[in-house]
């Protein structure tokens, strides 16, 4: 990494700047094409059958009547296709048999000409089940005598060994001088992506699978159609997944779900391509949501204030099958034990089979759900120690080149400076316990989560191919996705500035497996670092060809090349230029010409968890705090944000407008989780599939919120950036729920903050 | 049955065949190909299916084909489509970071065009109550906000 | 479903021409104006009909007017045209607070006021507010013309007195007293796309005795709820009338009778206030729903009421 510091930064022609998204002409013109625009010719449609019961034996599937409807072209159950296992503990099947396990378990599938037909084909089909008890809640489903989900388990805990043990809590709890106890819940909430989940499966004439899917993860969905491609007898056919310009992802996309397996076995049998799309009830009530929790945590200060020990237990409703929900204890891990510096901590969470819907991954990956609960309890500590709550937390801040007790190593850290700047904008000082009489307070909190990509699988690599063209236009092929976020665009501008071509130049491609460079996925903030560390790998390597061949055509020495706008020129002699066009015109025309291209594979030398789950995971950290004054109106409950203020360690920001839209947008989706969203399920059946009664934000219900980027120079980083997707959403409960502490003296427990809650808790604390 | 209607769609007149099982939405991609216009939720409860009629916003998914017969269509295909000429909309939305995943974008843009063509200095008030049905999950709307505050800002102060 | 099953669409040109073809077709057609409720059911499954019978170019049913004292509103009026009242703004304030709040812009754009009623939705926003201005109806149907009291309107969600075959064309609201002024509070979870929690709409009229001190507040900047009823007991205002009227507190808009025995000539006090919210209580058939529990509606009531007679009274003192 040639560049020192933030001063040489500031010198850069694209980098830093706030470049607008490169595809935003496609999507303002309406010229985008989604998975909702796609069409094939021959083009089926399919169309899903789900479960009427939550936990119900299957004793009959009657086809026939379906099978009849003209324009329906194939019908299956899953007595029909060959058995396939897929999710985290391969307890999910395309279709299923035998038994369903929850609401969402899909029972057949239909492919027809039409959209409506296959509406009504699905309805033509008779399933008879024999209902069994149901279990809803994960406390119930954990005793003796619940119903069991899968019999053959023969129970309902899962097999996963979530358990993080850093020094020796017990010991710690009696050197403590303060200790706070208390139980937090949270409640599903959902992604809402404006675009609804959808793909087109098409088998070509060589019977070779491609998947046009609005998937966060083509290459591992690649590997597991192609799992599935074994299973069908199709092990020698290719996969190609395309991916179209994706309407959200949020984690939504980041596993495989039974619908595209099903798309996939009706394209099969049907011979043509088969599209299914989900329409926005499908998505509320059929897509994975973020995972629900209930947290007891213990935490103790000694009398200087300072953290001696953390201890956290935690129940997960699994739901009846199994996706990324289930695995969100390894990324809690994190705050648990690396939020603020803590000693000693215990950590354990047991995921328990429920007949309720199955979560997958949701920005933050289980982090906001943990640093609910701990900047809650934070608060509470801080009270109980008669310490200042930013006070508590500039005490206990994390420092750049930390150890933490997760073994991760702290590079850049700008944690300090985020308090402090939230404590400035929201006059901390002057307000905190000032306003009770009006019923308003001030409230803040922190997260820390990975900055430089996350080694959650055994790669966190990333791959690149750039070419340039005859007239120096640039062509990088990508692994990575975007999904809105900027990715096409960060790529471009480290690009551009690395090989001083114009931003306009470079396009970057990023949306077929058969034609890009494997990345592991868009999750884990990770794009940003990863994927621009691969570009820079590759555009360094071009470099190099085209300044060694340029100094054989200027004849002076490659040290004293620059290029700038396209040109290529001596530092020296300005005489000695000529412009890159040229050079590789006269390198391709010629006898044994060469291309420009080059390739790079970038990934970060971090570690996996070991058998304790410790072990640097990512290269960096990002760190942030948010600051947020409410003001209640205690005679309704109802909560009113005066000002939201959130402050982010960015690392070095790269384009300063795309990272505060990833703030702002976060920050709005932590707002709706902690005041107004939430999925409402009576015995296992969503009762708001619809924008209508999932309360997420409107333009209307939006404060004013400020988005700060505070940049420490990120050694580790491309152009010393770390990773924002994320951090947006983290810590915006808590810091609404510690203002509201401070405005009324009421701590609500359980998410979402609703009025009703706070009323009812403001009547108890008259009567008490 | 089908029926003869005579409407004009972004600026040109058109007489089509139409069938009244469709609305406004199935009418514009599904028969006319015009896939800019989306559809988020199709129970207009998400603002993504916006268009305009006779200058109006209106939610197409639940809007009958057959009403706009005599009246002026107006969808996001009927912006510019290239960069040399595009609505200050358009331009406001890209420069200022209103744009990410894009699927709220073309309805959103019809919304504040409305908006701007019935008043053209609107305040920040002004500007949520007329997006307030346009539900945005990617920007939490505050680059949307400054976007449409630029647009109507440039267009008030350009001599037209 | 990607298309309704609608088989033929007609864009009538008057009432009658709407009247007889719904006759001809019966149950198989619907009404249809703005769409925003008809074309959702439709998509819901809620209605299946095979013909629309489309009012949007009826002439002369789109109009806000004041004649020989009474504020007419053509049932086809949308609720933005309302919205944009000077008049509406001026005398029937409780319908502008619930079309202000109603829907979107979108839905403003093309939903009208008299689809809103004939939806019948025990949380139709603008029937609170009609029903405490003592709105009247005028229907007409195949036998002709008749009116009746929005009260005698609503029999359950969803239903309504009008027969099958009629149109509801007009709503007529006395025009008020210079001293009366309403209001409306819809009560959500968050400021655009919602139904209410609980809608409260407020009608009062006073005679003003001593109101220096709720002057004063009123011109306070700071002024907060509690500073209002404090002064307001305070203060010398007798009620003239107060109506009161609930959304989403029982099976249909709900305006609460034989107020007047507990309000009238009485002076403006909580104990006064406390009477009616009793009355309103009582009356209400007020439900637990995964909407809303039943216990925070009520409470909600309470509050909102008390929030209403000071807002009438901010709006009546302006005008003084």
């Amino acid at each position: 990494m040639e560049v020192k510091n933030k001063e040489e930064l500031e010198q850069f022609a694209v980098v830093g700047k706030p470049i607008p998204k490169r595809d935003a002409y496609y999507k303002a013109t309406g010229q985008a094409f989604y998975i909702q625009d796609v069409t094939l010719p021959g083009m089926l449609y399919g169309k899903i059958l789900w479960s009427q019961y939550p936990h119900a034996r299957i004793v009959n599937i009657d086809t026939s009547k379906a099978k009849r409807l003209p324009g329906v072209k194939a019908v299956i159950t899953g007595y029909d296709v060959p058995e396939f296992r897929f999710g985290f503990l391969k307890d999910n099947m395309p279709l299923k048999k035998n038994k369903v396990v929850t609401l969402r378990d899909e029972i057949a599938a239909v492919a027809a000409t039409d959209p409506d037909i296959a509406e009504e084909a699905i309805s033509l089909i008779k399933v008879d089940y024999e209902p069994l008890p149901a279990v809803f809640d994960p406390i119930e489903a954990m005793q003796e005598g619940a119903p069991l989900i899968h019999e053959e388990r023969g129970t309902n805990v899962l097999p996963l060994p979530w358990k993080l043990k850093v020094g020796d809590v017990e010991e710690a709890k009696k050197r403590s001088a303060y200790i706070v106890s208390d139980r937090f819940k949270t409640t599903w909430v959902t992604h809402c992506c404006m675009g609804t989940s959808g793909c087109v499966a098409y088998f070509d004439p060589q019977g070779n699978l491609i998947m046009y899917a609005n998937t966060q993860i083509p290459y591992l969905a690649q590997r597991d159609f192609q799992e599935f491609l074994n299973v069908l007898g199709l092990g020698d056919k290719r996969v190609r997944v395309i991916q179209p310009y994706i309407g959200g992802g949020f984690g939504s996309k980041l596993d495989t779900y039974p619908y595209e397996y099903i798309a996939i076995l009706l394209a099969w049998l049907t011979k043509r391509p088969v599209k299914i799309l989900f329409t926005r009830e499908e998505e509320f009530k059929y897509t994975s949501p973020r995972q629900p929790t209930i947290i007891e945590i213990t935490q103790g200060c000694d009398k200087e204030g300072r953290l001696t020990f953390r201890e956290v237990h935690m129940i997960l409703d699994n739901g009846g099958r199994t996706s990324w929900g289930a695995t969100t204890p390894s990324v809690m891990m994190m705050p648990i034990s690396s939020l603020y510096r803590v000693p000693n901590v215990f950590y354990r969470a047991t995921c328990v089979y429920t007949n309720n819907t199955y979560c997958q991954a949701m920005r933050g990956y289980g982090n906001p759900q943990a640093t609910w609960a701990i900047e809650c309890s934070m608060d509470e500590l801080a009270e109980e120690a008669g310490i200042d709550p930013m006070e508590f937390r500039l005490i206990n801040a994390n420092q750049p080149g930390e150890i933490t007790p997760q073994n991760f190593r702290v590079s850049s850290c700008a944690l300090k400076e985020c308090i402090e700047e939230v404590g400035r904008l929201l006059e901390w000082k002057e307000k905190r316990g000032k306003q009770r009489d009006k019923a308003r307070g001030v409230g803040m909190a922190s997260l820390i989560h990975v900055g430089g990509g996350a080694r959650v699988y055994r790669s966190d690599g990333c791959g690149t191919i750039i070419k340039i063209d005859d007239f120096g236009k640039v062509q990088v092929f990508t692994g990575a996705t975007d999904i809105g976020q900027g990715a096409d665009t960060v790529i471009a501008q480290v690009v551009a500035e690395e090989l001083g071509v114009p931003i306009d130049d470079v396009t970057v491609i990023w949306n077929d497996t058969d034609i890009c460079p494997w990345d592991v996925g868009v999750h884990a903030s990770r794009t940003t670092f990863i994927a621009c560390h691969s570009a820079l790998g590759a555009a360094r390597k071009i470099k190099e060809k085209i300044l060694q061949l340029a100094s054989l055509i200027l004849g002076v020495s490659e040290k004293e090349l620059k290029i700038k706008n396209g040109l290529i020129f001596s530092e020296k002699d300005a005489s000695k230029n000529i412009p890159l066009t040229k050079l590789l015109r006269n390198i391709h025309y010629k006898t044994q010409g060469t291309m420009m291209m080059a390739e790079y594979f970038y990934d970060p030398d971090t570690e996996m968890y070991d058998k304790e789950f410790k072990g640097n995971f990512s290269k960096a950290y990002a760190y942030g705090t948010h600051g947020v004054e409410v003001e209640v109106d205690k005679e309704t409950g109802k909560v009113k944000i005066l000002k939201y203020v959130a402050v982010h360690d960015v690392g070095k920001a790269i384009n300063p407008m795309l990272i505060k839209g990833q703030i702002y947008g976060g920050a709005v989706m932590g707002m709706g989780f902690a005041l107004t969203e939430e999925m409402i399920f009576r015995q296992g059946e969503l009762m708001n599939p619809n924008f209508r009664d999932y309360k997420i934000l409107t333009a209307k219900d939006v404060p004013p919120i400020e988005a700060v980027l505070i940049e420490p120079w990120e050694e580790t980083g491309p152009y010393g950036a770390k990773g924002i997707g994320e951090p947006g959403c983290v810590p915006s409960a808590p810091a609404i729920a510690n203002a509201i502490y401070d405005a009324i003296g009421v701590r609500i427990k359980e998410l979402p903050i609703t009025p009703e809650k706070i009323l009812k808790a403001l009547k108890e604390k008259e009567k008490g | 049955m089908r029926y003869t209607i005579n409407f004009k769609l972004n600026g040109e007149e058109m007489s089509t065949e139409v069938d009244p099982s469709w609305t406004l939405l199935y009418f514009l991609r599904e028969v006319l190909g015009l896939k800019g216009t989306k559809e988020g939720c199709g129970m207009g409860e998400c603002g993504a299916c916006t268009v305009q009629i006779n200058g109006k916003a209106v939610l197409s998914c639940i809007y009958p084909v057959m009403e706009i017969e005599g009246k002026e269509v107006w969808t996001i295909e009927g912006l510019a489509q290239s960069s040399e000429a595009l609505h200050p909309l358009q331009r406001a939305f890209i420069e200022h970071g209103a744009i990410q995943c894009g699927f709220c974008t073309p309805g959103m843009i019809m919304s504040a065009k409305a908006l701007l063509e019935e008043n053209p200095s609107p305040t920040e008030e002004e500007i949520k109550e007329a997006i307030a049905g346009n539900i945005c999950r990617c920007t939490g709307y505050v680059q949307i906000i400054e976007a449409i505050k630029y647009a109507a800002e440039e267009r008030h102060g350009s001599k037209e | 479903m990607m298309r309704l099953k609608v088989k033929e669409y007609y864009r009538v040109k008057s009432t009658q021409e709407a009247i007889n073809l719904k006759r001809q077709y019966g149950e198989k057609a619907m009404y249809i104006a703005g769409g925003t409720d008809v074309i959702v059911g439709i998509k819901n499954k809620k209605w299946n009909p095979e013909v629309l019978i489309s009012l949007n170019e009826i002439p002369g049913l789109s109009y806000i007017k004041e004649e020989n004292g009474y504020i007419k509103i053509g049932a086809l009026t949308t609720h933005r045209q309302i919205e944009k009242s000077p008049l509406i703004e001026r005398k029937v304030e409780a319908l502008m607070d619930a079309v202000k709040n109603l829907g979107s812009v979108q839905i403003r754009n093309v939903a009208t006021i008299g689809g809103n009623l004939c939806n019948a939705a025990p949380s139709a926003d603008t029937a609170p507010p009609l029903l405490v201005h003592n709105a009247m109806i005028n229907l007409e149907g195949p036998e002709g013309q008749r009116s009746l009291p929005l009260e005698e309107f609503f029999l359950g969600p969803g239903k309504t007195s009008k027969k099958e075959e009629e149109l509801l064309i007009e709503i007529t609201i006395p025009v008020p007293p210079k001293t009366a002024k309403s209001a409306y509070w819809k009560h959500t979870r968050r400021s655009a796309l919602e139904l209410p929690i609980i809608g409260v709409a407020l009608y009062l009229d006073v005679e003003l005795g001593d109101y220096g001190r709720l002057q004063k507040v009123f011109d306070s900047p700071d002024l907060t709820w509690d500073d209002g009823l404090r002064a307001l007991n305070e203060s010398e205002i007798f009620c003239k009338e107060l109506r009161l009227a609930l959304g989403v507190a029982a099976p249909i808009p709900l305006k609460i009778k034989d107020l007047d025995g507990i309000v009238k000539g009485k002076r403006l006090n909580d104990q006064v206030f406390s009477e009616v919210i009793e009355l309103a209580l009582q009356k209400a058939q007020v439900r637990d729903s995964w909407r809303g529990a039943a216990w925070y509606r009520k409470e909600m009531i309470r509050v909102l009421t008390k929030r209403l007679v000071l807002i009438c009274l901010r709006r009546i003192l302006k005008e003084v």
